[in-house]
């Protein structure tokens, strides 16, 4: 077989993976597509500030909304004090040794746990053994355990990302190790760790299983009135709507999932914009 | 004649196995300018961070002897090493502001130790004196908002030292403070060295043997962890009584 001139095989090549890059895309655009014209016939004012109706065949989504900004600010409140705090001990103060390498791995062994098992995990801890009951605090500390992962490695990151000599200067200052790591290292790991901390939120907000058992209502007519409440929530409502209730009209099913995805695809944007408006500006 | 401020006796300090500073005598006079030089490797930029304590932060480090500052032993237990930090001011290597404003960066020392609760015109005039004792004031006055990190390199080693001139210290360390600086710039930051002689003590390390003439008082050569000669810098030059001394300044070792 005679060889193929390099030109031939370079344009093969390029071929391959423009082909394989549009593979990638075209799905994620296939998807959005599908669900924006089937679903944007429903979107109205009322269908985000009202009710469901009719065996949630009619009427809104409202309490599935404000239950999924309960519970996904419930996750932060708990994950990003705790992934932070660990992460500032795991990479400023911990030697680097074999127990931090162990520490390591488990926390990213953690991050491709599956998410069902968050949701047994924070059923057996949270729901049953601590007695929070199904509960928006229940539901929002499984979420919160399920991002801690993402949030401490993205942490790490930021904070490895900061320069030594920010801690040298600080420190040839008179600072001691804390100070130092409040003024001179974690305002510079900021972006850093709220992009880490908006992506892992965005992906808590998605996530159906991890709720499942521990807050999510087949059906509330009333908004939440407290955290030991429990509370509908978008990912949920809409496996409901689409498996359980006969006979809910497209509109609706999509609807609810063009909502979900505006707001996943909204977060992920807040954290794509404050890393680029951050990385232009850093310097060092 | 001035005193002693820093005096070390018998100093050795090891980094694990690797012993970097034998049995090193060293002086530093009050307000005036003394260097340390020597090849690459040969402990100048240890012994010099052995007198803020900047060593401690590497594992497995050892010191046996003594290291006096204004008669007080710094490794004794009781020291306090944050004071001793503020007293013993650093200039590293390469200009290393923060990527702040250019008054933030001079406030910096003040803010960690909260002693920046104080009225705007307060600090404001903080930030101009410390300006003005670095000569960057006419440069700076109208740009105090910028950006740090965008000043040119000799502005931001002269930001460095404002800094650390905000804290009041008594000894500045330069660790080869000019080595990222064109030939201008180095000449301007040895003038503001000159200027700053009057007011405190100064240790510069330097691999760069016109650098330490021109600008220090008394030197000391160093060589494989030891203080091979150390006197004023005139005598060093012209006439060194060890033959090792002689070879690097000459320029046939190191």
């Amino acid at each position: 077989m005679t060889a193929l001139s390099p030109k031939i095989t370079q344009r093969v090549a390029f071929s391959l993976l423009l082909a394989s890059a549009v593979t990638v895309i075209l799905p994620v655009v296939v998807v959005i597509l599908v669900i924006v014209k089937n679903g944007l016939a429903a979107i109205s004012w009322e269908f985000l500030t009202t009710m469901p109706r009719s065996g949630m065949r009619e009427g809104g989504i409202f309490p599935a909304i404000v239950g999924t900004f309960c519970l996904v600010a419930g996750a932060i409140v708990f994950a990003l004090p705790l992934g932070l705090c660990a992460a500032i001990y795991l990479s400023e103060y911990a030697r680097q040794g074999m127990l931090s390498r162990v520490v390591r791995l488990a926390i990213v062994n953690l991050a491709g746990v599956p998410s069902v098992v968050f949701g047994l995990f924070g059923l057996a801890l949270f729901v049953d053994f601590f007695r929070f009951g199904a509960s928006i605090l229940a539901g929002s500390l499984t979420l919160g355990v399920m991002i801690l992962p993402v949030i401490i490695t993205s942490s790490r990151e930021a904070l490895d990302a900061v320069p030594k000599s920010f801690r040298e200067v600080s420190l040839s200052l008179g600072a001691t190790k804390l100070q130092t790591i409040k003024h001179a290292v974690l305002p510079h790991a900021l972006p850093g760790i709220l992009t880490g901390t908006i992506l892992g939120i965005g992906r808590a907000a998605g996530e159906t299983a991890p709720i499942l058992f521990t807050v999510a209502a087949f059906y509330l007519p009333r908004l939440p009135q407290s955290v030991f409440d429990q509370a509908m929530a978008l990912p949920y409502h809409l496996y409901v709507l689409s498996t359980q209730v006969p006979n809910v009209g497209v509109p609706i099913r999509y609807g609810t999932a063009l909502v979900l995805l505006t707001i996943v695809l909204l977060m992920n944007l807040a954290a794509v914009t404050i890393r680029s408006h951050f990385r232009a500006k850093k310097k060092w | 004649m001035s005193s002693p401020v820093i005096q070390t006796e018998g100093l050795s300090l090891f980094y694990g196995d690797f012993q970097a500073l034998r049995n090193v005598n060293f002086t530093v006079m009050e307000k005036r300018i003394t260097a340390i030089i020597g090849p690459s490797g040969c402990g100048k930029s240890t012994l010099l961070r052995v007198f803020n304590r900047m060593n401690d932060l590497v594992e497995g480090v050892q010191v046996s002897g003594k290291v006096l500052l204004d008669g007080q032993d710094i490794y004794a237990p009781e020291t306090d090493l944050l004071a001793l930090r503020k007293k013993v001011g650093m200039v590293f290597q390469r200009p290393n502001p923060f990527p702040i404003s250019v008054y933030e960066n001079i406030l910096f020392g003040l803010r960690i130790h909260h002693l920046a609760d104080k009225r705007r015109g307060e600090l404001d005039r903080i930030v101009e004196e410390s300006l003005k004792s670095v000569l960057l004031w006419d440069d700076l006055k109208d740009r105090l908002a910028n950006i740090a990190t965008n000043l040119s390199l000799e502005r931001q080693q002269k930001l460095c030292v404002a800094r650390l001139l905000v804290m009041r210290p008594e000894v500045l360390l330069m660790d080869e403070p000019c080595s990222a600086l064109d030939p201008m710039a180095t000449a301007r930051v040895e003038e503001l060295m000159q200027e700053l002689k009057k007011n405190y003590t100064i240790v510069i390390v330097t691999h760069n043997m016109q650098q330490a003439a021109r600008v220090s008082d008394d030197t000391g050569y160093m060589y494989l962890g030891e203080l091979v000669e150390f006197g004023p810098t005139q005598k060093i030059f012209t006439t060194p009584r060890d033959k090792r001394t002689e070879e690097y300044i000459t320029g046939r070792a190191g």
